[in-house]
């Protein structure tokens, strides 16, 4: 355990990126590269909203833009190839950690079953998982602090700012009706 | 074995409350065409709190914008037909078809309610060198391609108000300005970045009452006991009639194949709501006419709407794609 | 004295005093939650006040307004997660101070600055309100396309590193604006035949999933790291800080109050145009700009809070709105039986100081509410990563789809959060990408409103830009600035000045 220490460019403050301004981390060209052929794709894409049909047509500035990330994602490839490689860092330690690849297929997880499962059991899966995963305490406290967490969240969300998430297989606005129609002091007809 | 019999149970119990239950037994969304703030948005969480009590249930309503409203509207039409999903939405979407922006229109759904209609208006800025309609036309083919008129993207209600000038007229040589919407078009009006907007009266009026904006003309073939001093465009040019009365409308939808009660219960509501003395003078004071209408009457009253503004912008050149094509037949035939 | 009663009835009435106390309150709290926002609170508050009167009605959403856009700085200094687009510049010196354990000093200075910046806001809408509409209003099509390009060059000041990088990143975020149906000609840009790319990509989405989801990615790196202590001893800053900052302060505030009064943009372009002012102005800041500069902390807050009694401006004087809350807030007039237009300052003026009221109030209460609780708030940097990170991705994603309820949004989001833990990670900037998705619409639609206007004829075009003054100027400060960030300024500046030159 030690703190962290402010100095250190890690790339957690934006202000701050955190890219090694003259060595080149793992996997950085592959990234540049991939970049300038999205840029491409993106030029070629917005000549074919309008062409060169006139000033005003919707296609000019999305041209304009996309050519300027062309010329740039070109000259970053060009300038990251020109480096010398950070030896001292690795892909699988330094970028692409077990724990980050965990929770970005985690994350991917969660928007596949969002829809189908519904927003209370897809989060408690997800947050139970993650805490218990990160924190590695018990099971009490996890449930403890997930699902009480997730029920304030969803409390603030569904019922304070009626901000409807995907109900899935829980029938949560017949549940809430319940307790409108209890609270208002008339039984459901 | 337990599992299938809980199973069982579960579905008994399910289809037992939905038969005994009586609609609305949980919160109705109504999905908001439009941004917040804009008219559809006020009108229509104008409404709601009127038809909530007649219906004895709560409507929650969501903003969903996007592709000129086409995102809420197919999301509507995708929803389950369980008048737990309602769209509330304006005239446009009777132009998506011709106007190559979807494959849907009010054809897929059922209207409850088509609320209220809006008398189009033509206005001019304070500083512009005419005061009426018959001194626009003059200034405009005294100054070809020069004046501007604000618009609000093809398919919008200044575009087929220009398309009907267009039509009347004949060679309507104006620039036309493209905006997001009548608002900020008639912000730039008073600014003079634009010349002559066609815009809805409720939205003007509160300009034209400050003396911030001139009225020139209401499209409509009798005045507006609004602004009883605007003259109607009818007197100017009585061939206007072939295409009037025409204006933009706000509607409230459930999409097909939703079960007669519930659309009988909520259209029933929705009357009521129109019908609420609040919501009519607060429609009134902003210049729009009160409708109410369902049924029959309101999709007749839309297949009409379709059929003249389809044809207009299509004469125009407007269109993407032709009223022919989607079985939209020409008014008249 | 008629107009002092109606701006005191806040104050008499202790319901209405109580209904902006609490709005303030839940406004800094919903302000802080990046997704919440106060748009969406407000138009909520729309159904729920409908039965009221539109006193209480307005005062409440008042309070809201004004903690909302405070609120926004809290969580910008404690994760690095902007609660609100217009606390993005916040977070670049406002976290590298978190960092350093100086949460407190942060929110303190930023609370102080922030009321500050709303009594100017107010001040201007109290008094000048007339005069600054009508200056708002002349801004042509051009006039917003040159101050959307003066705002993409802030670019440069966003980007430590690679001006190349930031460069790239602010092209992208224009693109990433420009996706979707282009509502003025509804040609398809960028949606490759999917529909679910024809609604555009929320800006809200792409903001939230690059500071929040790549945050919370790039923080697993220090699960088992300690969290930061917070000395939190010295919240209110000292009158000697104050004072030292005042000039800046007066100044970020003037761009706040115009930029709100526009009708088009906020608060969010006005706090980026005040922190690269704020960058130009400042000769010997006590820390670099980007690891935690008191500067870079005022001009932001400043700005953004006297954008709200900037916005009011249009919107009292005009009925047109300076931004979406001020949008839904003529809805909710016209709901309550009153007619938003030029008139209503003449009809009922008192309506218009009833707001100046409640403007003032809720600003103090801002500073009350501002001042206190930190403790509380800090508290939650200080949590365990390992429940801290997972809650964020949560909110993260309930904060994406809450904003145009919209499943599509929350993948985008993920999406961007991933991509922008790469670019965080091959030191591209972020902050240009939310600038230029901000500016994206402002760009593109007035430059085609503008050339439209003048028959695609560039040479009328300029001769427009010429021969207005406003437009002039607007040009000149474009170019000055332009040419001040490329190598040759730097060398004519040093042969010539011998120091550094200004504009603006």
């Amino acid at each position: 355990m030690q703190p962290i220490d402010p100095e250190h460019h890690d790339g957690t403050s934006d202000a701050t990126p955190g890219g090694a301004p003259d060595r080149r981390r793992p996997g950085e060209l592959a990234f540049a590269g991939a970049l300038l052929a999205a840029s491409l794709g993106l030029l070629y894409s917005a000549y074919g909203i309008s062409g060169f049909e006139a000033l005003s047509a919707p296609g000019s500035v999305p041209m304009a833009t996309t050519l300027v990330m062309v010329v740039t994602a070109a000259l970053v490839l060009l300038r990251t190839a020109r480096l010398p490689l950070d030896r001292a860092e690795t892909l699988a330690k330094d970028i692409l950690p077990l724990t980050v690849v965990l929770f970005a297929v985690a994350l991917v997880l969660y928007g596949v079953l969002l829809r189908p499962l519904g927003f209370l059991p897809t989060s408690a899966l997800f947050l139970v998982g993650a805490v218990k995963y990160l924190s590695r305490r018990g099971w009490a406290w996890t449930l403890a602090v997930s699902l009480g967490s997730l029920i304030v969240i969803w409390l603030i969300f569904r019922i304070v700012f009626s901000v409807l998430m995907p109900a899935g297989i829980l029938p949560e606005a017949e549940v809430i009706q319940l307790f409108r129609d209890l609270l208002q002091g008339d039984a459901p007809q | 074995m337990t599992r299938a019999f809980l199973g069982a149970l579960g579905a008994l119990a399910l289809t037992a409350t939905a038969a005994m239950a009586e609609y609305p037994d949980k919160e109705i969304q109504g999905i908001i065409q439009w941004g917040a703030g804009g008219s559809t948005d006020t009108v229509m969480r104008a409404i709601t709190p009127h038809v909530e009590e007649v219906l004895g249930g709560t409507i929650v309503l969501q903003n969903m914008t996007g592709a000129v409203g086409a995102i809420a509207l197919n999301h509507v039409a995708g929803a389950e037909a369980d008048g737990y999903t309602l769209l509330m939405g304006a005239e446009n979407p009777m132009l998506y078809k011709i106007m190559g922006l979807g494959d849907k229109d009010y054809g897929e759904f059922i209207p409850l309610s088509i609320l209220a209609r809006g008398t189009p208006i033509l206005v001019a800025g304070p500083d512009a060198p005419f005061d009426d309609y018959a001194g626009m036309m003059e200034h405009i083919r005294a100054n070809p391609g020069e004046v501007r008129f604000g618009s609000t993207g093809p398919g919008g209600l200044p575009s087929v108000v220009t398309a009907m000038i267009d039509a009347v007229e004949g060679g309507l040589d104006v620039i036309a300005v493209p905006y997001d919407g009548d608002g900020p078009a008639l912000t730039a009006l008073q600014g003079g970045a634009v010349d002559v907007m066609p815009a809805v009266l409720g939205v003007a009026i509160e300009g034209i009452r400050a003396g911030k904006i001139k009225p020139l003309a209401i499209f409509d073939v009798a005045g507006h006991d609004k602004l009883p001093d605007t003259p109607h465009i009818t007197e100017f040019n009585a061939a206007y009639e072939t295409y009037l009365p025409w204006g933009p409308f706000f509607g409230v939808f459930a999409p097909n194949g939703t079960p007669d009660d519930v659309v009988a219960k909520l259209s029933e509501a929705f009357a009521a709501g129109v019908q609420n003395a609040d919501f009519g003078k607060l429609m009134e004071d902003r210049g729009f006419t009160l409708m109410g209408i369902s049924g029959d009457e309101a999709r007749a009253f839309l297949t009409k709407w379709q059929q003249g503004t389809a044809w207009l912008l299509q004469d125009a050149g407007h269109t993407k794609a032709s009223p022919e094509e989607f079985g939209i037949a020409r008014p008249g035939e | 004295m008629s107009v002092l009663a109606d701006v005191l009835t806040v104050v008499t009435q202790p319901q209405l005093l109580l209904l902006v106390g609490l709005g303030t309150f839940a406004g800094v709290y919903v302000g802080a939650i990046p997704g919440l926002s106060v748009t969406m609170a407000v138009s909520i508050l729309i159904s729920f006040t409908f039965s009221w009167d539109v006193y209480p009605a307005i005062s409440l959403m008042i309070g809201i307004y004004m903690g909302g856009v405070y609120g926004g700085s809290r969580t910008a200094i404690l994760l690095n997660i902007p609660g609100a687009p217009s606390a993005i510049a916040t977070a670049l010196d406002g976290y590298p101070m978190a960092l350093r354990g100086e949460a407190g000093t942060a929110i303190g200075v930023t609370t102080v600055m922030s009321f500050i910046g709303g009594f100017i806001g107010i001040g201007v809408l109290a008094l000048a309100a007339p005069l600054v509409s009508d200056f708002a209003l002349r801004f042509q099509p051009r006039d917003y396309m040159l101050l959307a390009v003066l705002g993409i060059l802030l670019v440069g000041s966003l980007s430590q590193g690679s001006l190349l990088k930031g460069i790239f990143a602010g092209a992208l975020g224009i693109a990433i604006g420009a996706v979707g149906r282009d509502p003025l000609t509804f040609a398809e840009r960028f949606t490759f035949d999917f529909q679910i790319l024809e609604g555009g990509i929320s800006f809200i989405a792409v903001m939230i999933g690059m500071f929040g989801v790549s945050e919370a990615l790039g923080q697993l790196h220090h699960v088992d790291k300690d969290a930061v202590r917070q000395k939190i001893s010295r919240i209110v800053p000292s009158l000697s800080t104050v004072r030292k900052h005042l000039p800046l302060s007066l100044q970020t505030s003037s761009i706040g109050v115009v930029i709100g009064a526009l009708p088009g943009t906020g608060g969010d372009i006005a706090a980026l145009m005040a922190y690269d002012h704020a960058k130009r102005v400042t000769k010997n800041p006590e820390r670099p700009f980007g690891e935690g500069a008191m500067e870079g902390l005022v001009a932001p807050e400043t700005a953004n809070n006297a954008a709200v009694g900037g916005a009011f401006i249009p919107m009292m004087t005009l009925g047109i709105p300076g931004d979406a809350v001020t949008a839904i807030m003529i809805g909710a007039l016209f709901i309550h039986g009153l007619n938003p237009g030029p008139m209503l300052m003449i009809d009922q003026p008192d309506m218009f100081w009833f707001i100046v009221g409640a403007l003032v109030m809720a600003n103090c209460f801002m500073l009350l509410f501002g001042l206190t609780g930190i403790r509380l708030f800090t508290r939650i940097v200080e949590m365990p990563r390992s429940v801290l990170i997972p809650m964020i991705m949560l909110l993260s994603i309930v904060g994406a789809y809450a904003v145009n309820n919209s499943v599509t949004d929350v993948y985008w989001m993920l999406g961007f959060g991933v991509f922008g833990y790469f670019m965080r990670h091959y030191g591209y900037p972020l902050g240009p990408v939310i600038l230029g998705v901000i500016l994206s619409r402002l760009l593109d639609d007035n430059w085609r409103r503008a050339i439209i206007s003048e028959r695609e004829d560039l040479g009328r075009f300029f001769e427009g830009i010429v021969t207005s003054p406003l437009s002039l100027v607007l040009f000149v400060s474009v170019i000055l600035i332009f040419v001040s960030q490329t190598p040759v300024w730097a060398k004519a500046k040093a042969r010539v000045f011998g120091r550094k030159g200004e504009q603006q």
